[in-house]
């Protein structure tokens, strides 16, 4: 007696193709995907306070390094103090609603809690001032802030990312007078300037400690 | 010169040249099973620890490690421990763990926020860690320090370079203090019968009562205080004597430094501190003087006995040490002759060394009648003639040195050879102390307990110390204080003396308080704050501030401990104009340029008294009774007194010399551990005149015999969470006339087994001679000799080495004979690279985590006598790395630079990397050992939850490793890159110096260099040219990065010596 009908002979091999390539195409999926180019990449948190990159580096075209100072000496993001906002914020627009809460750290002491948009992982240490030092420009890792009204994150910041740069970085390298510069192209580099060996590291101590 | 092989362990010999214990001179099978192991037993956190070798070996099933590696397989573990998960769950967790991992990728990461400051402080970068030079009181020598603060959170001490006490070293009690710091035990706020009150309610009650003692001129009011080198604490002291004329100060430290003191009184009239110049000095004789390590000074000792020692090549002279003691010292470890006598008998030895001296020819007036007629029992003939004659060949760079232990009299005949030989102004200066009225601790703490116990005193004010804990028992300090109504203790915590106070008041760690002292050699330094007190805590100068209260000129307010010390600094400097710029002077170099002219040239010795004071007690010549021995009471190397007894760091550390963690122990000799039949971990019970103590034993071999050393500091019941009944307290043994050591001592065996944790057989180097040593004719016959100590290399390479002629190349050299073994290293790596401390059971497993350790090997066929080499020993960053071929991951690789990286988000947790070191320098963590969440709840409270105050200890540069992580020393990596970003940054080229690890920083004897190797002016490429250099190990060809230098001995080869000595 036939408990299976003959059309059936063929289910192993059609189920094995067919598991196979349902496989490959889930990890496929999760390999393309579920990566940081498309996972992080876009990543813009709400932050306390409305603050335009857009107005403040693009229209008024305040230099970085006004708010993010002494970033070419520590490795951190510099992200401003308050003091450096009630700077000009105690006679520009000392009513605006917009800036409510920095008014209200300002008089109470307590810091403005950004929502931090470039997180790398823990083991992972980055030092701004060695990379502005080689010559690699704001721009390169964040975009084009100024033209953020909020932060955004531009760039998948992972590791084969960086490994990227690590490996060849004179297509990123510019002249350190143009770090901060947010329209820089290779093509506007001065005629002769050649990008210095820097000589990045590739090996795991440069990051992980 | 043909090739030796090595000098491995052999039978014939009677055991093992090189050995790091008694058990593995012994070669027991049970040690064996353990090393070859290598990894200690059981992974699960219930499992039992190793309950002490012997109790390994009597196991039948752990006679071989054949079988023992069996018993593992089976699934049934040794020990009677059953395995607690089973295959099913195993399973089934798996399984559920694999699903989960895809899904985890899914998840956004949390919101992280950022805080900047709101107002910017001034001159902080974030990110750009500052220094503050500061100092701290080590027993009297204020030791300059700068430490590093991390957006105002102190994180790491390292020595002052501008200081001379530390000329940018610290040593192992300053790396620690960083921690005691962030203890989780200090307590909170000022308390009144064990209830919190505030600072305030405090504050008010205080002033009434200073207010109604004012009405009998403070009569019955006294303070008591440890020994002080602070300018501001003498000149307030004296303020509220000025307000309290009939009140009387107290002196008491149980690391009293008394008999050093008293004997340069007896000797000039006036007390004084020596400072001694082991570096120019050719001949030191110690007597009893463990100066580099417990003695005060020992920083600055080490740093100039190593400079006398320092060998470029054949040619170079070196000192020799003589080292006369009861106990196994690192002083001793470091001698090129020890004389093992009893503590009580190193008077008689220095008597006969003196008469010897006098007979030469010394002129010693009327000392010389005085000497009395000591025997020579024990004291063989070369110890005195032969050293007599070459002290004497020697004169004015022949030092005599003697431990605090010994009686006064014995300083002052020291200080009067010394002055005979022509050594004052030579190898010895004077400097005047800064606490006159100081009186001998014990007496003054016995006058004031007599005086509390006749009802003399009803108000007693008690500036930090912990005399309940740490008196001597026949003070009976604990009775008699609740006889006083009023008491008040400054203190960290609430421990012994703060629970039997009626106010206890939080006392400020240095690091939070404004203070000055002066060093031994009369160097004023400021002690200045890094940081606002964490707890509402008052430092000793606040608090007489409060004493000297409403009589200040300046106003009602007691002056802060800024104003205090700047008012006495402006006394001092009598400049009207220019004070500021002085005081800004001395904050940022951290002392007052010029102030060492504290030194001055001491009037003739009084040999007159000295000759009555030793004619008075003519030295011992009787035998101690049966059964009866010398108990030496010995300050601890870590603990000292019981002032560190809660931090971790220094309760995990192992004893420089027994290995020893998180206990003391009684040690004695091999010998007189025979005779009163006890071993290793037998408890005994040591009883003196009605007083006893129990403590569990250690043999030490090279301890004299008919003695035994305790160590005091521990035992306490108070101290904190870590520090709670760890060790024995054997403070009740002592008596005011026998505070350091005592005869008459019963010693009883209980029959307890008590499980002494130690180090000493982890990380066996199998007897192969690593720390290779060779004495000075030695060395002048075969400057290289280490080469040809160890076999050349007979692995073949399986590749083409890679070539690392360019860019850095890093490398480490560690000068044996320049290394003393204190241990300051340890901490420093600790402190610097978030080393975790795992506990007493967890490193009974073998599961510590230091990533230094330094190796105490025993030379020599003689237990009762052996030589002693130290080894520091951290990865070597070998060139051809054998952990990384089997690294299934890649999670340790090599960098360009020659470094043998370790990516801890990468590392799975194999543990093949550490099977496959020779060296034996990974570590594991096999638990959440630095807090986190548990699996299978915390064994034991240490590890269970990190206290939050302790994570603001953490380096930032340095990532906090987790379970299942392999990890181990980098050569401090993040310094490194720390380094070459400044380089880029500046555009300069990383010079020679500008990158130190945390070892060789703090190292007092600058027996550690690092640098580049492809620099051939760096330091560290001279010292690893040297000709004594070899590497360890060299035949696996692993090429390590880390070299070593031949350790050099200068034994006395004079004919009479050589021919006595047989």
């Amino acid at each position: 007696m036939q408990l299976f009908p003959r059309a059936l002979n063929k289910l192993p091999v059609i189920a094995a193709v067919g598991l196979t390539g349902a496989l490959v195409g889930v990890v496929f999926v999760f390999w393309y995907y579920f990566s940081p180019k498309n996972l992080q990449v876009g990543y813009a948190p709400i932050q306390p306070v409305p603050y335009s990159h857009r107005l403040h580096a693009g229209q008024l075209g305040i230099d970085c390094r006004y708010c993010h100072a002494n970033i070419e000496r520590s490795a951190h993001a510099m992200i401003p103090a308050t003091q450096t906002c009630m700077g000009c914020h105690s006679v520009v627009k000392t009513d605006s609603a917009r800036l409510a809460n920095v008014r209200a750290s300002w008089a109470s002491g307590a810091p403005i809690e950004w929502v931090k948009v470039h997180k790398l992982p823990e083991h992972a240490f980055f030092d701004h001032s060695a990379h502005l030092a080689a010559g690699v420009g704001c721009s390169t890792c964040h975009g084009r802030i100024d033209q953020m009204d909020v932060v955004r994150l531009d760039k998948p910041i992972s590791m084969g990312w960086c490994l990227e740069c690590h490996r060849d970085p004179t297509p990123n390298l510019r002249p350190k007078d143009q770090i901060t510069n947010m329209d820089w192209r290779p093509e506007n580099a001065p005629p002769g300037w050649q990008p210095p060996a820097v000589n990045p590291p590739q090996h795991c101590s440069g990051c992980h400690r | 010169m043909k090739r030796q092989p090595y000098e491995l362990a052999n039978a014939e010999d009677g055991g093992a040249v090189f050995w790091k214990s008694l058990e593995e001179k012994r070669s027991s099978d049970g040690l064996q099973a353990m090393k070859e192991a290598e990894f200690p037993l059981g992974v699960s956190p219930d499992a039992a620890p190793f309950e002490g070798v012997a109790d390994l070996a009597s196991r039948p099933a752990a006679g071989d490690a054949a079988s023992l590696l069996s018993d593992l397989s089976d699934g049934e573990l040794p020990n009677g421990i059953v395995a607690q998960v089973s295959r099913r769950g195993f399973v089934k967790v798996g399984a559920a763990m694999t699903a989960l991992l895809g899904l985890d990728g899914c998840v956004r990461r949390p919101v992280e926020k950022i805080a900047p400051y709101t107002r910017s402080p001034e001159y902080t970068i974030p990110g750009i860690p500052s220094h503050y030079a500061t100092v701290v009181n080590q027993r009297g020598e204020a030791l300059g320090l700068l430490v590093e603060s991390h957006e105002g959170r102190p994180t790491k001490v390292e020595g002052n370079p501008d200081h001379p006490a530390s000329k940018g070293a610290a040593d192992l009690l300053a790396q620690a203090s960083i921690l005691d710091l962030y203890d989780p035990d200090r307590s909170t706020s000022p308390a009144q019968g064990g209830k919190a009150v505030k600072y305030e309610e405090f504050e008010k009650a205080f002033e009434l009562l200073m207010e109604t003692t004012e009405a009998d001129a403070g009569a019955k009011m006294r303070v008591l205080a440890a020994p002080t080198n602070s300018p501001t604490f003498v000149r307030l002291r004296d303020q509220v004597r000025q307000r309290f004329s009939q009140a009387r100060f107290h002196t008491w430290s149980a690391a009293s430094d008394s008999n050093t003191r008293e004997g340069a009184r007896l000797a000039f009239g006036q007390p004084m501190h020596a400072n001694y110049d082991y570096a120019r000095a050719r001949v030191i004789v110690s007597l009893d003087c463990d100066f580099l390590q417990t003695e005060p000074g020992a920083v600055r000792a080490m740093r100039s006995f190593a400079d006398g020692r320092r060998l470029r090549e054949p040619s170079d002279t070196m000192s020799r040490l003589y080292m006369v003691e009861s106990t196994h010292s690192t002083t001793g470890a470091n001698a090129d002759h020890r004389l093992r006598v009893r503590a009580r008998d190193v008077e008689r030895y220095a008597r006969l060394l003196a008469k010897e001296l006098a007979t030469a020819g010394l002129e010693l007036g009327p000392v010389r009648g005085a000497l009395g007629d000591a025997s020579t029992d024990g004291i063989p003939d070369p110890w005195v003639k032969s050293v007599a004659k070459e002290i004497l060949a020697n004169r004015g760079r022949a030092l005599i040195v003697v431990g605090t232990r010994q009686p006064a009299r014995l300083h002052a005949l020291a200080h009067a050879l010394n002055a005979a030989l022509g050594n004052v102004g030579q190898v010895v200066t004077y400097t005047q102390v800064v606490d006159v009225a100081e009186q001998d601790h014990a007496s003054d703490l016995r006058q004031l307990a007599l005086d509390m116990d006749s009802g003399k005193v009803d108000t007693l004010v008690i500036l930090g110390g912990n005399p309940v804990y740490d008196a001597p028992g026949d003070v009976k300090f604990g009775d008699r204080l609740a006889k006083v109504k009023n008491t008040i203790h400054l203190s960290s915590r609430i421990d012994e003396t703060s629970k039997a106070c009626a106010w206890h008041v939080p006392l400020s760690h240095p690091f939070e308080a404004w203070g000055d002292q002066r060093s031994l050699d009369g160097t004023w330094s400021i002690q200045q704050p890094l940081i606002q007190p964490l707890r509402e805590s008052k430092s000793e100068l606040e608090l007489l501030s409060l004493m000297v209260g409403g009589m200040m000129e300046t106003g009602d307010k007691p002056r802060s401990g800024y104003d205090s010390v700047r008012d006495t600094l402006r006394q001092a400097s009598r400049a009207t104009i220019g004070f500021e710029k002085q005081w800004s002077t001395a904050l940022s170099r951290g002392l007052l340029p010029g102030s060492a002219s504290f030194a001055f040239t001491p009037s003739d010795v009084k040999s007159a008294d000295i000759a009555a004071e030793l004619a008075k007690a003519p030295a011992a010549k009787g035998a101690a009774g049966a059964g009866q021995v010398e108990v030496v009471f010995a300050v601890d190397s870590k603990m000292v007194d019981g002032r560190h007894a809660n931090n971790p760091w220094l309760c995990e550390l192992p004893d420089p010399m027994t290995k020893i963690v998180w206990d003391n122990a009684a040690y004695l000799s091999p010998k007189t551990a025979g005779e009163l039949g006890v071993a290793s971990g037998d408890v005994i019970e040591l009883s003196r005149e009605g007083a006893s103590a129990t403590i569990a034993a250690w043999v030490l071999p090279g301890h004299a015999d008919g003695t035994i050393t305790v160590a005091l500091g521990w035992g306490r019941t108070a101290a904190g969470r870590y520090g709670n009944g760890r060790g024995f307290d054997v403070n009740r043994l002592r008596s005011v006339d026998a505070l350091h050591f005592t005869d008459g001592v019963s010693v009883k065996s209980t029959g307890a087994k008590y499980e002494l944790t130690q180090t000493q057989d982890h990380h066996s180097m199998e007897g192969r001679p690593v720390a290779i040593d060779a004495t000075l004719d030695e060395y002048k016959a075969t400057p290289n000799f280490p080469q040809y100590r160890t076999p050349s290399p007979r692995t073949l390479p399986l590749w083409n080495r890679r070539d690392y002629s360019q860019g850095h190349r890093w490398g480490m050299n560690v000068d044996l004979s320049a290394c003393t073994g204190c241990n300051a290293c340890v901490v420093a790596c600790q402190s610097e690279n978030n080393v975790a401390t795992v506990g007493k059971e967890q490193v009974g497993r073998g599961r510590e985590m230091l990533w230094l350790r330094v190796d105490r090997y025993f030379i020599g066929t003689d237990e009762a006598d052996p030589k002693v080499a130290m080894q520091p020993l951290a990865c070597v960053q070998c060139e051809e790395a054998p952990c990384e071929n089997v690294c299934p991951v890649n999670a340790t690789a090599h960098s360009p630079e020659g470094l043998n990286d370790m990516a801890y988000n990468r590392c799975i947790g194999t543990r093949y990397c550490a099977n496959n070191c020779p060296y034996k320098v990974r570590r594991f963590n096999y638990l959440e050992f630095q807090g986190g969440e548990q699996v299978g709840g915390a064994p034991e409270a240490l590890y269970g939850e990190m206290p939050e105050v302790r994570k603001l200890q953490f380096n930032p540069n340095v990532t906090v490793r987790m379970r299942g992580v392999m990890e181990k020393c980098t050569y401090c990596v993040q310094r490194i890159q720390e380094g070459k970003i400044a380089s880029k940054r500046s555009g300069q080229p990383v010079r020679d110096g500008d990158i130190t690890p945390a070892c060789a920083q703090t190292c007092p004897a600058n027996a550690i260099t690092f640098g580049d190797l492809n620099d051939p002016t760096s330091r560290v490429t001279q010292a690893a040219r040297r000709d004594r250099g070899y590497q360890l190990l060299s035949e696996l060809g692993t090429h390590p990065r880390t070299t070593y230098l031949g350790k050099i001995r200068n034994p006395n080869t004079s004919p009479e010596w050589t021919k006595e000595k047989g």
